[in-house]
Formats: structure tokens, C-alpha cells, sequence
């Protein structure tokens, strides 16, 4: 390593040498007013009238100040030294300064030396080479510590040492050198550009031209004459070529292209039409979508073998109702014949001619009176069947037998006559007669009252009678449309009347239309409700069946079509969730039908069971189906003339 | 050790050669065996497959003589179906579908008639037998059942009470083992107890005043007697009732239980719960066992002392029909009949609970009521209005191996 050594500043010899030439006054020996106040800032005395304290500690005045602006200005103007004079900040006093004292203030501005003898550019002299010598400066032989190891070090090792084996250092994990990689495209919206890119679809490209389209194509190329007509036959669609091959002498020979606008034209058309995008298809397995209902095995009990066969019509039994108790059946036939039958055993118990085709029997549904509806032909007979409890059937004649006739005589619709003595021995206690045929009767649920349906198109269609005061009454004045059958609510004041395509649900109280529903299907042949009231079922002739949630929607819920031909009935269970229906295909289809109390929660229906057993006779089926009222049984009465019990 | 693949024939050969090896005098006799108490139906090695018996293993076949099969003896025609039936060592009633119930001698003749009730008779039983007069219970669907006095010697029979009470046809009746008192089931799901002895005197109907014309009936018929207790409790109708022990009653009904009541207390019990409306029950004091018939396919075996109520013990299952009838066999402790609704009556042995012992299928329509004497008779009737009478030899004595 040199050193090299630079000439020292003269500025602060400089300063020692000028500045006690500048204070000192030539009549300071005779007056020294050296301030003593030290190095302050002068403006504190600005508002005194001393300036500071000379040596003896006397008040150094400021010098009397009487020059206005106009005597500095002639001052300036005459006196020729105004310019080297300057102002002593400590005293107050003028001081004019001296040639030499200009000359330094002149060097020091041109950025010279003050002293005039000093030469800034003297020889330098190399006290060290830096060049590298082959002997060292001081001929000091090496320290022994330079051979010898070092404690120090040796203490900072066994440290070391001690802190890896006591585990606080942990040594360098090896680096690993398998280069990392970030998948930019891991976490893309498919929808983003880069997306898009993926999902291009390229351009259809036009194909390149064969052989066909030079203009002097080899021979096989050429169509020969007939090949042209079929060609020319061909519709422009189904030509293989759209255009006829044709050989020209020379390329000069080729004439302008007549269908060159058109094909640019549908080229255009081509690209403008291709589908640029991909569509997306959902790929969805379709057995996904049918909606998971639980197994019939899950959802007994139900129905599943016939148990019973009820013989003893001779023709078709369209009609079945049971009593309240569930001990007896009563049906009704083709064969002019009411029977009732003892439900476990399948015997009858009686007989009931009544000379008519029964058209539907109706037991009444109060398990405290003993009485059966039955329509044949114009008229409703009201049968005391005398089966069961002898109390209750004795009641019900006592019942009947108790009315006392209005004095008035009141205009009815239908005429109440009280059978004769030999009808009286059968069982029948009332007959209703009807102007028209009877097509269905229906009680209500309190056993009182009780509807007919008559084959008619007036408004005459519906009656309701009351049988302990034997009145009738029609409750509609307009007809709108033919009636199929009509219901009872079995706990509110409603009234269900089916016509060929519509469910109208009247207020009976209100006498007013609650609410119309649409069945969807051509013609409806029965309906029934569900115990709970909020939901019917309506079976058509056109093998359709509607479940209606009245809560939900005039519209059905659902429409099952399980069955091949026309349904003939339905029927609901009162206490199980089943529901029932029979149709022209000689099969009873029993259904799972969970109503929930929860009103968000929609119906369950799952097809459970087909029953047959029924034979198809004059292609007739199954006429009538009915559940037990405590079981779950179902029975069904067919075309065949027998009925038939399912458990 | 013998072939896995011999069946029953081949065992009962192997068996008949060793026994003349032993006796000179033996006679061939066919024989059952039983594995495990289980009876052998098919080849033995698929039967021990079936059962999960290892063939390493040591395997004990018992086998005892094999059960001859029922002899047909007699076909009584009725007028109308049977529903009931119940014999003793000398005479048969039956009840019929035509309001009357018959006694018939055991060779099918027709001793009497017993004519009163105003509708069909669903149950009969003999309360007591002497040399001179019998007394026998007749139920019927007219909501009564009659005491009856029959006179043996002079062949007349004597309403002696008319016991009223249920407002539901009476569908089934049980006298208890001292043949004083019995129970009535009926379709108003009450259970009445009635006495059955016998007295002069009426007891007082309730009623009586509002029902004048039906008290001019029945006094025709009988001194009115009102029930000693009534045990309600089922909520359907009651199909079936029977003593199982001198004071306990047990009743089967349509609301799928049985229940075992205290006659004495008329306290419930215990309830066995099916999941089907049970037709029949039977009791047999000699395997403590109760079997139901249902209306499914299957005769059930229930232990009516398991406090846990439901437990089946075995399922017999052969009858394509409802099961109508069952009966345990009064003297053997394994053998039980049934009648179904699919004309066929079927000798059970518990020991084989996949197929019956026999079928009897003799009936043209279904059978209503089964019956089966301590003599080995067995009784049958149905809606074919047949009763069909088989002679059962039951061999008791077991074979050992």
C-alpha cells in the first residue's frame, strides 16, 4: 500500500495572519474599543444605544447616526474611497480599507491563495513505492502466534460444536435441485379469453380443388353422356359435384366462372353460420333424473295377494261399499241384484232382488246407523240391511219411523215414498223416486245427508236429500256440464261435483264456487278424497289419474298413467296411506300416497302394487275398487261377476 | 358312519336290517329321523349344508317310527258351511251356516239338531258330558250365545240360558278346564265372561224395558244371562279366544295382537303384536307354545310368556291361503293341524317347519275349522259343507338313537 500526502490548506494560516491586521485600527493604540461581547449576533443590541463593552467594561456607544439618504448619496457620489470603506459590525464605526487588504479581498474571490508567496504546485516527494519489494521494510521476524492455533478460534469452535451436538444449529438442508413449477392455468375461468381459446372451433375450411376443376382434366375426370343426365335429373342438393367437369384447350380458352358470385355467396354463408362455439352438453345420466322413491318393500303394509273371491252375481257388480265396521260388503249388479256379504268369510248374507240395474249402492258412513243407499233405475232406496248390531239396526228404524210429516206440503224435486209392507220385509224402508235415471249416490260423512247424480243436462243433475227430515233440494241453477260423480268433504262444508273435464269444489255454507280444477284428462269417471280432506284423486276413461293437492295448485300435482284402458274407479284407504285404482285393463293398481302434516313438505306417491285376478269380460275390467276401512285390504268387483279381496 | 348322499329311505333300511340283526321277530317299519330336532327331508348332506353342520363333524340322527298318514274315515254333508267344529270321544257338533247347530255321532250319523238361533252359528263347544245329558255353548252371529241342555237318552235338547250382552256377532267361545265358566269373543272387540253352570233363575237385562219384542224372543229361548266380567281392551274385532290356563284367556283379534288376560282379575296381561289380523289361535299346555293363524300365508309359533311381546318362535309356511284354523295336537307336543282359506287342511310337525307332515286335500272350498280329538281324530269343516273326519294314528312313543 503508498500514501500519498497532499499540501496543506493555507486558508487558516491565512486567517491568523489577516485577521489581527484587520482589527486593529492605526488609532487603536490610542483608543482600543475592542468590544468584549463575544461572538453573539449583533442585532441584539439593535434597540440600545451601545453596541457592547470595551476592556474597561464602558459602554461602547453606536456612532451618531445623522446621515440621511440624501448625504449617503452624496457621499457615495464624492467620496472616492465610499467603495473600499466597510462598516465594523462590532463598533459601529467606518473603516477604510487599505490596498493591501483590497488585494486579498481580490485573490480570495478569484478562488487564489491569500498569501501571494505560496506555490500550490510544488514537487511531490514518495515517502513509500507502491511498487511491491522483493525485501520487506522492517527485517522483524513473524509472531509465534502466527504458528501456532489459535485459542480464540478454538473456543469459538468448541461452541460451535457444542450448539450443533445440543441441537441449536440445525445443519443446512440440501438444497433441493428439482426446479419448481407454477401451473398458470390450474385455477382458469373457462369463460376468461384464454378459455375461449380452448373452445375454438376453426373455420370450416372450403375443400381444395380435385382434378375435376382443372381446366383440362384427365379423361375419367369427364362425365360421359349419360352420367351428365343423371347429373342434370339429380336435385342440386343431392349432386355429388356441383358442377360438370369440362376440358378446355388451354387455360386462355377457360370463359369467366357463371356461378362464381353464388359459391362466394355460400362460402360467406358457410362461415357465417358455422357454430363458432361449442355447445356445452350437460351430461346428466338419465336415471339420475327420476326422482328416488322408497321400495314397495319399505312401505307395507299393502295389498299383495288376493285372499277372497266373493261369488254369487251373475253379471257385471259395478258397485261396493262396506260398512262403517268393516264386517260386511254390500255390492250391486248387473244381474238386478243387491248382495251383502260377509267380509271374512265371502259368504252371503243375503239377497236384495230389486228389479233394476243397480248403478251404486252407498252404506252410510255413521257407524251408529244401519242404512244403505242403492240407485236403480229413477229411484235411491233407502235399505236397512239388518246385519250387525240388532241396537243399532232397531235404532235406525226407530230413526226412520220417528218422522213426522210438515203440515205444509213442501215442492220437491223428488217424491219420498215409504215402502210397502213387502218391500218392508226385504229391508227397504224409503224409496226416493227421481224423474230421471240415478246414476250415483254418495252419503255424507255425518250420515244425514246424502247426493244423487241423475243422467240429465238440465241443472236437475245434483240433489242432496236429507234423510231424518226427507227433503230434497237441488243446489245448483245452472248446469255446467254432465256430472260424473260428486262428493262430500269429509270434514269441511265442501262440495266436489266432476263433469266431464272439471272439478268444481262449492262452499256449502257460502253456496258459492270455492275453487275449479283442471283435471287435464278427456273425461273424468270418478274421483275420491283423501281423509284428510286437502287432497282427491280423479280417475278418467282415458287411463289417466290426477292427484290434486287443493292447497297447491288447481292443477294436479301429479298424473299417473299406469294403467293400459280406462280407469273405472278409485278409492282412498282411511287410515293407511294407499289409494287405489281399478281399471278396464282388469288390474287394481294400489299406490302409496303419503300426505304430510308438514305443509312444505309434497305428497309421496309410489306405485306399490298391480293386483289381477280379475277376467276381462265384454272388455270390461275392473268396475269398482274399495279399501276395508281398518285394514289394508282392497277389494275390487269386476266385470266378471265376482268380487275379489286383496291383502 | 353312512353315505352323505342316503335319504330317509336308505337311513330307515339301515335301520331295519340292524334291528332284525338284534330281533328275529322284527317287522319293517318305516322310519323319520331328525337331526338336531329338525326333520330330515332330503338327501343328508344337502340338509347339513342347509343347516351349516360341518361333515367333520360327529352328526346324532334320532330316528323315530314314521308317522302314518291319516286315515280318511268319514264325510259328513251339511246344509250350509261349516264354521265350527268341536268333538269328544263320542259325538261331534258342529256349528252351520244355517243357524243350527248338529250333533253327529262319530260315524257321521246325525243324532240332533239344534235349531234356535236367528242367525248363523260361528262357534260351538261341549261344556260338560255325562252318560245322560251333555251341556253344550252355542255362538252365533245374532249377538247371543246358548246354553243348551241336550238330553242324551231321550235325544232333546233344552235352551236352558240365553246369554246376552255383546252388540257384535259372538265369533268365538272357550269354556275353561273346570267347566264352569267361559269366555265369548266377539265382533264389538269385547271379551265376556260368562258362568256356565246352569240355574233357575234370569238375570236382570239392563235394557229389558226398551226392547220388549226382542225379551218375548228370547224368553222362548232360555233364561237371559248377563256376563260375569267383560275384558275390553283390543281395538278390533276379537276372532279367537281360549283358556291357556285355568286363569288366563287368550285372545286373538283383528288388531293384530293377541293378549293374555286374568280371567280372575280381568287384567291384561301381556300383548304379543303381529303385523297381521290374526284368524285363529291354539294353545297347547303340553309345549306351552300358542300358534296363530293369520290372514298371510304363515302359521306362527309364539311363546305367550316372553314379557317382550313379539317375538316369534317359528313360522310355518306352506298354505297359499289365509290360515283360518289351527289346532295343537292334544297329545303330541310337536304336531299341530291347519285349515286354510286354499281348501287344503295341513298336519304339522314343528320339527319341520318348511313342509307339512301331510296335506289333507280333500275339501272343494275353504275350511272354516279345523278340530282334533284325544282320541287321533281329526275334524275338518268348511264352506264345501263337508266335514271330513281322518283318523290319526299318532305314534307318542319316541324311538331313541
Amino acid at each position: 500500500s503508498f500514501f500519498t500526502t497532499s499540501p496543506r490548506h493555507p486558508g487558516v494560516h491565512l486567517l491568523e495572519t489577516v485577521s489581527p491586521a484587520l482589527t486593529p485600527l492605526p488609532s487603536a493604540p490610542l483608543q482600543d474599543i475592542r468590544n468584549t461581547v463575544g461572538n453573539i449576533p449583533m442585532e441584539w443590541y439593535q434597540d440600545f444605544p451601545h453596541i457592547g463593552y470595551n476592556l474597561e467594561g464602558k459602554k461602547i456607544y453606536k456612532p451618531i447616526r445623522n446621515k440621511d439618504e440624501l448625504d449617503m448619496f452624496l457621499e457615495k457620489m464624492e467620496n472616492p474611497d465610499y467603495w473600499r470603506t466597510v462598516q465594523d459590525k462590532m463598533t459601529g464605526a467606518d473603516i477604510k480599507l487599505t490596498d493591501e487588504q483590497v488585494d486579498l479581498v481580490h485573490r480570495l474571490q478569484k478562488g487564489q491563495f491569500g498569501d501571494v508567496h505560496f506555490n500550490p504546485y510544488e514537487p511531490a516527494v514518495d515517502f513509500f513505492t507502491h511498487e511491491v519489494m522483493i525485501h520487506p521494510v522492517t527485517n522483524r521476524p513473524a509472531d509465534k502466534r502466527s504458528f501456532i492455533p489459535s485459542l480464540i478460534e478454538k473456543e469459538k469452535v468448541s461452541k460451535l460444536v457444542h450448539a450443533i451436538k445440543m441441537g441449536w444449529i440445525k445443519p443446512r438442508k440440501p438444497k433441493d435441485d428439482t426446479p419448481t413449477y407454477y401451473d398458470l392455468w390450474a385455477h382458469e375461468d373457462p369463460n376468461s379469453i384464454l378459455g375461449r381459446h380452448k373452445m375454438h372451433v376453426p373455420a370450416p375450411k372450403m375443400k381444395l380443388p380435385g382434378h375435376e376443376e382443372s381446366y383440362n382434366p384427365p379423361p375419367e375426370y369427364l362425365l360421359s353422356e349419360e352420367e351428365k343426365l343423371a347429373w342434370e335429373q339429380q336435385e342440386p342438393a343431392e349432386r355429388k359435384l356441383n358442377f360438370v367437369p369440362q376440358q378446355y384447350r388451354c387455360l386462355r380458352a377457360v370463359p369467366a366462372y357463371s356461378r362464381f358470385i353464388h359459391e362466394r355467396f355460400e362460402r360467406c354463408l358457410d362461415l357465417y353460420l358455422c357454430p363458432r362455439q361449442r355447445k356445452m352438453r350437460v351430461n346428466v345420466d338419465p336415471e339420475d333424473l327420476i326422482p328416488k322413491l322408497p321400495k314397495p318393500r319399505d312401505l307395507q303394509p299393502f295389498p299383495t295377494t288376493q285372499a277372497l273371491v266373493y261369488r254369487g252375481h251373475t253379471s257385471l257388480v259395478r258397485c261396493l261399499s262396506i260398512s262403517p265396521s268393516g264386517q260386511w260388503l254390500v255390492s250391486g249388479s248387473d244381474d238386478c241384484t243387491v248382495r251383502f256379504w260377509e267380509v271374512c268369510t265371502a259368504r252371503c248374507m243375503k239377497t236384495l232382488p230389486v228389479g233394476g240395474v243397480v248403478k251404486s249402492v252407498a252404506w252410510n258412513p255413521n257407524p251408529t246407523i244401519c242404512l244403505v243407499a242403492i240407485c236403480v233405475d229413477q229411484s235411491v232406496l233407502l235399505v236397512n240391511p239388518c246385519l250387525g248390531d240388532k241396537l243399532l239396526y232397531g235404532a235406525t228404524d226407530q230413526l226412520l219411523e220417528s218422522y213426522v210429516a210438515p203440515e205444509e206440503e213442501r215442492v220437491q224435486p223428488v217424491q219420498w215414498v215409504t215402502a210397502t209392507m213387502e218391500e218392508h220385509s226385504k229391508g227397504v224402508r224409503l224409496v226416493v223416486q227421481h224423474s230421471k235415471a240415478v246414476k250415483q249416490v254418495t252419503w255424507h260423512g255425518k250420515g244425514d245427508y246424502f247426493a244423487s247424480v241423475v243422467s240429465d243436462n238440465s241443472n236437475m243433475q245434483v240433489l242432496i236429500h236429507q234423510t231424518s227430515k226427507r227433503w230434497s233440494q237441488n243446489p245448483f241453477r245452472k248446469s255446467k256440464g254432465l256430472v260424473q260423480c260428486v262428493l262430500f268433504h269429509p270434514i269441511r262444508p265442501y262440495f266436489f261435483v266432476a263433469t266431464q273435464r272439471y272439478v268444481r269444489v262449492y262452499n256449502l255454507l257460502k253456496q258459492e264456487l270455492t275453487k275449479k280444477l283442471m283435471t287435464n284428462c278427456k273425461w273424468v269417471s270418478s274421483m275420491a278424497i283423501h281423509p284428510g280432506g286437502d287432497n282427491i284423486i280423479c280417475g278418467s276413461y282415458d287411463s289417466k289419474l290426477a292427484w290434486f293437492d287443493l292447497d297447491l295448485s288447481t292443477r294436479p300435482y301429479q298424473l299417473l298413467r299406469h294403467h293400459k284402458k280406462a280407469l273405472r274407479s278409485v278409492a282412498f284407504h282411511k287410515h293407511y296411506p294407499l289409494f287405489a285404482s281399478g281399471s278396464d285393463d282388469g288390474t287394481v293398481i294400489v299406490c302409496h300416497g303419503m300426505v304430510y302434516n308438514d305443509l312444505l313438505q309434497n305428497p309421496l306417491l309410489v306405485p306399490v302394487k298391480v293386483l289381477k285376478g280379475h277376467a276381462m269380460t265384454l272388455d270390461l275390467g275392473v268396475l269398482d275398487v274399495l279399501f276395508h276401512p281398518t285394514q289394508p285390504w282392497v277389494f275390487s268387483s269386476g266385470a266378471d261377476g265376482t268380487i275379489r279381496l286383496y291383502t | 358312519s353312512v353315505p352323505a348322499a342316503s335319504e330317509t329311505t336308505d337311513l330307515s333300511h339301515l335301520i331295519n336290517k340292524l334291528l332284525a340283526a338284534g330281533h328275529a321277530d322284527h317287522k319293517y317299519v318305516e322310519f323319520d329321523f331328525l337331526i338336531n330336532g329338525q326333520f330330515l327331508r332330503m338327501p343328508l348332506v344337502t340338509h347339513m349344508e342347509m343347516e351349516n353342520i360341518s361333515t367333520e363333524e360327529v352328526v346324532e340322527i334320532e330316528y323315530v317310527e314314521k308317522y302314518m298318514a291319516p286315515q280318511p274315515e268319514e264325510c259328513i254333508f251339511h246344509d250350509d258351511w261349516i264354521s265350527s267344529v268341536q268333538a269328544t270321544e263320542e259325538w261331534i257338533l258342529t256349528g252351520c251356516y244355517d243357524q243350527t247347530a248338529r250333533i253327529w255321532s262319530l260315524e257321521g250319523k246325525s243324532i240332533m239338531t239344534i235349531a234356535g238361533h236367528t242367525e248363523v252359528v260361528k262357534d260351538v263347544a261341549w261344556v260338560k258330558q255325562d252318560s245322560l245329558s251333555c251341556l253344550l255353548l252355542s255362538a252365533s252371529m245374532d249377538q247371543t250365545v246358548l246354553l243348551w241342555e241336550w238330553n242324551v237318552e231321550k235325544n232333546k235338547v233344552k235352551a236352558l240360558h240365553c246369554c246376552r250382552g255383546h252388540a257384535g256377532s259372538v265369533d268365538s267361545i272357550a269354556v275353561d278346564c273346570t267347566r264352569t265358566k267361559f269366555c265369548s269373543g266377539s265382533w264389538d272387540k269385547m271379551l265376556k265372561i260368562w258362568s256356565a253352570v246352569p240355574t233357575d233363575e234370569e238375570d236382570e237385562m239392563e235394557e229389558a224395558a226398551n226392547r220388549p219384542r226382542k225379551k218375548q224372543k228370547t224368553e222362548q229361548l232360555g233364561l237371559t244371562r248377563t256376563p260375569l266380567a267383560t275384558l275390553s281392551g283390543h281395538t278390533e274385532a276379537v276372532s279367537s279366544v281360549l283358556w291357556s290356563d285355568t286363569e288366563e284367556i287368550c285372545s286373538a283379534s283383528w288388531d293384530h295382537t293377541i293378549k293374555l288376560w286374568d280371567a280372575e282379575t280381568g287384567d291384561l296381561k301381556s300383548t304379543l303384536t303381529g303385523n297381521k289380523v290374526f284368524n285363529s289361535v291354539s294353545y297347547s299346555p303340553l309345549c306351552r307354545r300358542l300358534a296363530s293363524g293369520s290372514t298371510d300365508r304363515h302359521i306362527r309359533l309364539w311363546d305367550p310368556r316372553s314379557k317382550d311381546g313379539s317375538l316369534v318362535l317359528l313360522s310355518l309356511t306352506s298354505h297359499t291361503g289365509w290360515v283360518t284354523s289351527v289346532k295343537w295336537s292334544p297329545t303330541h307336543e310337536h304336531q299341530l293341524i291347519s285349515g286354510s282359506l286354499d281348501n287344503i287342511v295341513k298336519l304339522w310337525d314343528t320339527r319341520s317347519c318348511k313342509a307339512p307332515l301331510y296335506d289333507l286335500a280333500a275339501h272343494e272350498d275353504k275350511v272354516l275349522c279345523v278340530d282334533w280329538t284325544e282320541a287321533g281324530l281329526l275334524l275338518s269343516g268348511g264352506a264345501d259343507n263337508k266335514l271330513y273326519c281322518y283318523r290319526y294314528p299318532a305314534t307318542a312313543s319316541d324311538v331313541g338313537a
